[in-house]
């Protein structure tokens, strides 16, 4: 049998290495936040995070001439000007580990509420620890459907779903579509295979028979983290759409669009979920190229012409961090913003009185960096007054050219052939 | 020995108001437990495998689909996700034992690798978006404890004492040392009677099996499975680290290596990637890279130096 | 479908092809001189990338200009490796030496995204981001660069193995390694040397990579699984098994993606794999 003493000296000094929690005074309220801070999209975790810190930064400190809530104020004045300290963790994308990470930060950290966590997988981990153990949960980023279909009482979502986000997709077609000889009728959907791509593409399938006027002539469901999409481009080319849906992450967006330019694959447009096809790494590595695909986004830095806060707070993003806002930090920024607000209507650290204060919210647009009607949830926890744009990238620039009646920039379409 | 395990049997009255201690126990006794499994095969049968994710993902997988599909207990999962583990073992070693040295290593990585890809495309069992356990009454009829995890602590205890037990006793057996002779050299093996393949595919269907029993556990601990959480290569590559950093052919290795590796992984994790920096995998890394250095036959060597350098002394 | 069709995915799979060919003779040639399997081996292609890239953003130097660069800078680094860990390591099993490289290639990535961050980068506009056109058939230049590239190479590497005395030291340390010590060859510094060159040689495969894929700490990850399979398929230390592997690998997969599934295309190749060193247990051209 193994040596018992020196093993046995192993655990013992393992146990003893234990966690001290920080001693933390009474005005102060922890939020446990759960990102991916390391493996795949350990950028897009970053990023997020970095929006939340500036958020907690507003609601801490005092910044005069900053239009949003809890600006002017150092800390939550119901509280009195108590500080909101943020406790980050690190899940790796793992539902396991997420899970693990929230019991720790609730139990051991002291978590009053939780925000994340960016996977959907982990989401639905971790939200399922915080509803055992009645402490609510926000999330301003996970977009499965399933999360708000669990009847769960301390999940509260901010972000428009997926399955409502694809929606967004045909409406913008039809319109387009009204009074123009060009009609568009085809669609192939390219997607990862993970929770995000597949969702995306059962829900685009879902809506096809509200939406008969259109065809799905191709669905390529590739794996996320591919060498080479060759044969991919070559089955769109083949497939002859007029327009194409992606669900994408960065390094395929941009293995795709050189791909499509180098196969001279050129439908009447890309329209593209989620973040990667107008993000900066985009536009960089791709230059003039990235222009003209259209992005489903949350948030623009055009909504600014309608309300200076939101270049308000891109500018200090920028600053901070040094790269530009996109849509997933502007919906977590607004997420930690939301949450911030109940806590302050609680005018208490108590989980129970925040979860209430939470499912009475009712956020103005004016006091939003969102293009959203309001944030209100719903009986499952769902923000129902979301609102999505589309963006399109027009001389290196991300500008909103959807919906058409609010647009910043005319929408370019078709695409230029040859792009 | 007796006091280690008093130890680990009054533990989690220490630790009941630290979940993550007590899960990263829990963690460790799984990991001990696969090491063990892989440590048969790959340890003393001398069969290195990178591809037992696949395992524990059939494991975690069956019982769950049988939960699922067909209401079954996961009691009854556990041996069904065991078995089927120990056949896809067979399976697989059938064609892959006549594979030497580097090509039985990439075999195993491709075959877990393609696995993981028909998981995630395979729209039965739930493809990408993976398969969530409803949520039963607690207790130990169930496998499920939602409050108090402790159960799942002594669990995983009794899980990994009794594999430990078997190894244990292996060692010791006729099955063990034939094992033994066939990895360091089979032609001598063979011409002593013993079919190489008979014994390699007995070892893998063990090895398979016990992985499978861990893939069923951890599906009823977390209740919630996908490909990227229990058939992903990284997390095979994981389950061969273990044994491999403890002493592979020791029985106290894979304990060894889960003791050591888990809570280096879990800590620097919490101390250090709240910067967003990787600094925890900075260190993971490079403590990795310096145990292999000085420890190249894995840490079990560092005890057994000892007590041979004590013996000598004593003697 | 046409025949146009038919061909040009021919050809973008053997183009492909090269370029997975290319990342993974410099892991073959380390196994073939001494019997060890790089894990860290897409680490080392990350690397590359990222010093292409960076020359590229510093100085606007062109990836194929900076490519001699990139490979001796490699080559350095590659010895570097075996002098500070590898060598360490040889004395132990197998298993230290997948361990050793395992920890190296966590360590390598980490260490990328603590200095670069986690961000995607790319090279754009480089001399070798257009396409060669003939007829209705397109060949971009990345594939046909590493056409050229890794058939110089493969050439360049027989030409040293078998035609020159550095060659045969190499040939000899390989096969028996204290024979090779007492006819006064210093077999240390053959392992070295193998370690500089398998690395230079996936410094190229970088270089040329870095024109149309974006770099970022787990970029290693996508295209070594695929080396290692190319290595296998090929035969173990068989340069050439591993470039005609390479190129049926790439074929494969891009007929496999057009005409079964996107998704599931690698599965064909592994499976290939599987049958192939079924029937020849050593691969295409590997010895035992």
């Amino acid at each position: 049998m193994f040596t018992g003493n020196p093993a046995g000296r192993f655990v013992v000094l393992f146990c003893s290495v234990f966690w001290f929690g920080l001693a933390h005074s009474a005005d102060e309220v922890r939020v446990g936040a759960l990102y991916p801070l390391s493996g795949q999209v350990a950028k897009s975790g970053e990023d997020t995070v970095n929006a939340i810190r500036l958020a907690v930064d507003i609601i801490n400190n005092k910044y005069p001439d900053l239009g949003v809530p809890f600006a002017a104020t150092e800390g939550l004045p119901a509280l009195g000007n108590a500080k909101i300290t943020l406790l980050i963790a690190d899940h790796q994308g793992s539902p396991e580990t997420g899970a693990a990470e929230a019991e720790r930060l609730i139990v051991q950290q002291k978590a009053v509420a939780l925000i994340g966590a960016f996977h959907s997988s982990v989401a639905a981990t971790s939200s399922q620890v915080a509803e055992r153990m009645g402490v609510p949960y926000i999330s301003g980023e996970s977009e499965a459907s399933t999360l708000t279909e669990r009847g769960f009482k301390w999940f509260f979502r901010t972000t428009p779903s997926s399955r409502t986000q694809a929606r967004d997709f045909f409406t913008f077609l039809r319109e387009l579509n009204k009074g123009s000889k060009d009609q568009v009728r085809t669609i192939a959907v390219v997607h990862e295979n993970t929770l995000w791509g597949q969702e995306f593409a059962k829900s685009v399938e879902g809506y096809l028979p509200e939406f008969s006027d259109f065809k799905l002539v191709a669905d390529i469901s590739y794996q996320q983290g591919t060498a080479d999409v060759t044969s991919e481009v070559q089955r769109l080319i083949a497939a002859k759409p007029d327009v194409v849906f992606h669900a994408s992450y960065d390094a395929e967006a941009i293995l795709f669009a050189r791909t499509y330019k180098q196969y001279k694959f050129s439908p009447r447009g890309v329209m593209a979920i989620g973040a990667a096809f107008g993000s900066s790494a985009f536009r960089q590595a791709l230059g003039p190229d990235a222009n003209f695909y259209l992005i489903r986004e949350h948030w623009s830095r055009d909504l600014a012409s309608k309300n200076r806060v939101v270049a308000q707070v891109a500018k200090l993003y920028r600053d901070r961090f040094g790269k530009d806002m996109d849509g997933t930090p502007a919906r977590a920024f607004s997420a930690m913003m939301t949450l911030a607000d109940a806590i302050n209507r609680a005018g208490s650290a108590d989980p129970k009185k925040i979860r209430d204060a939470l499912a009475a919210t009712n956020l103005a647009p004016d006091k939003l960096i969102m293009p959203w009607t309001g944030i209100r949830f719903d009986q499952t926890g769902q923000n129902d007054l979301t609102r999505g744009i589309f963006v399109q990238t027009l001389d290196g620039a991300p500008r909103m050219v959807w919906p058409f009646d609010q647009a910043a920039a005319k929408l370019v379409w078709p695409r230029p052939a040859g792009r | 020995m007796a006091a280690l395990l008093g130890i680990l049997l009054v533990l989690p009255m220490a630790l009941s108001d630290r979940p993550f201690e007590l899960r990263m126990m829990v963690v460790i006794f799984l990991y001990a437990m696969l090491g063990h499994g892989w440590n048969i095969l790959g340890g003393y049968a001398g069969q290195i495998s990178v591809g037992h994710g696949l395992f524990f993902g059939l494991g975690a997988y069956t019982s769950t689909m049988l939960s699922l599909k067909l209401g079954l207990n996961p009691w009854f999962g556990m041996a069904a996700g065991g078995a089927a583990a120990a056949a896809a073992g067979v399976l697989v070693g059938i064609p892959c034992f006549r594979l030497k040295g580097h090509y039985f290593v990439i075999a195993t990585l491709v075959v877990a690798e393609s696995a993981f890809q028909l998981f995630a495309a395979w729209d039965w069992v739930g493809g990408a978006m993976g398969l969530q356990l409803p949520v039963q009454e607690q207790g130990l009829l169930n496998l499920q404890f939602h409050r108090n995890k402790v159960p799942y602590y002594y669990i995983a205890l009794g899980m990994l004492a009794a594999v430990t037990a078997l190894v244990w006793w292996l060692e010791r057996s006729r099955f063990g040392y034939i094992l033994r002779a066939l990895r360091d050299d089979e032609e001598a093996a063979r011409s002593l009677g013993f079919s190489p393949a008979l014994y390699k595919l007995l070892a893998m269907a063990l090895s398979a099996g016990i992985v499978g029993v861990g893939g069923v556990f951890f599906a009823q601990y977390v209740l919630f499975i996908d490909p990227f959480s229990v058939l992903a290569l990284s997390f095979s590559v994981v389950i061969a680290l273990i044994p491999i950093l403890g002493g592979a052919g020791t029985v106290a290795g894979p304990m060894l290596g889960a003791i050591v590796l888990v809570p280096i992984s879990e800590y620097s994790r919490v101390l250090f990637s709240g910067t967003g920096r990787n600094v925890d995998l900075l260190i993971y890394g490079f403590l990795i890279m310096l145990i292999s250095v000085y420890r190249p036959d894995g840490l079990a060597g560092l005890f057994r130096a000892r007590r041979e350098r004590r013996a000598y002394v004593s003697g | 479908m046409s025949g146009d069709l038919l061909v040009q995915l021919l050809l973008s799979g053997i183009g492909m092809g090269f370029i997975f060919a290319l990342i993974a003779i410099g892991l073959t040639l380390i196994y073939g001189v001494m019997n060890v399997v790089n894990f860290a081996h897409g680490e080392f292609l990350m690397l590359s990338m990222y010093a292409s890239y960076l020359a590229f953003a510093t100085w606007g130097a062109d990836p194929i200009v900076t490519l001699p660069f990139v490979a001796a800078l490699m080559f350095v680094f590659g010895l570097l490796v075996y002098y500070l860990l590898v060598r360490r390591v040889m004395q132990g099993s197998m298993n230290s030496q997948i361990f050793a490289t395992f920890g190296l290639m966590v360590f390598l990535q980490a260490a990328a995204q603590f200095i670069m961050g986690a961000d995607y980068f790319a090279v754009r506009g480089g001399l070798l981001s257009g396409v060669l056109e003939v007829g209705s058939l397109i060949l971009p230049a990345p594939q046909l660069a590493a056409v050229v590239g890794a058939s110089t190479a493969t050439g360049v590497l027989y030409w040293l193995v078998f035609r020159t005395a550095t060659g045969r030291s190499l040939r000899a340390a390989s096969q028996d390694r204290q024979a090779a010590s007492t006819l006064g060859i210093n077999v240390d510094r053959m392992y070295a040397l193998a370690w500089g060159i398998g690395a230079a040689c996936v410094g190229i495969a970088g270089s040329l990579l870095s024109n149309f894929y974006p770099v970022f700490p787990r970029v290693g990850a996508i295209f070594v699984l695929i080396a290692y399979v190319a290595v296998a398929l090929g035969g173990f230390g068989s340069i050439h098994g591993a470039l005609v592997a390479g190129v049926i690998i790439g074929l494969l997969q891009v007929l496999a993606g057009f005409f079964i599934s996107s998704q599931l295309k690698f599965v064909p190749v592994y499976l290939l794999y599987l049958i192939v060193v079924l029937v020849r247990p050593r691969g295409l051209f590997g010895r035992l």
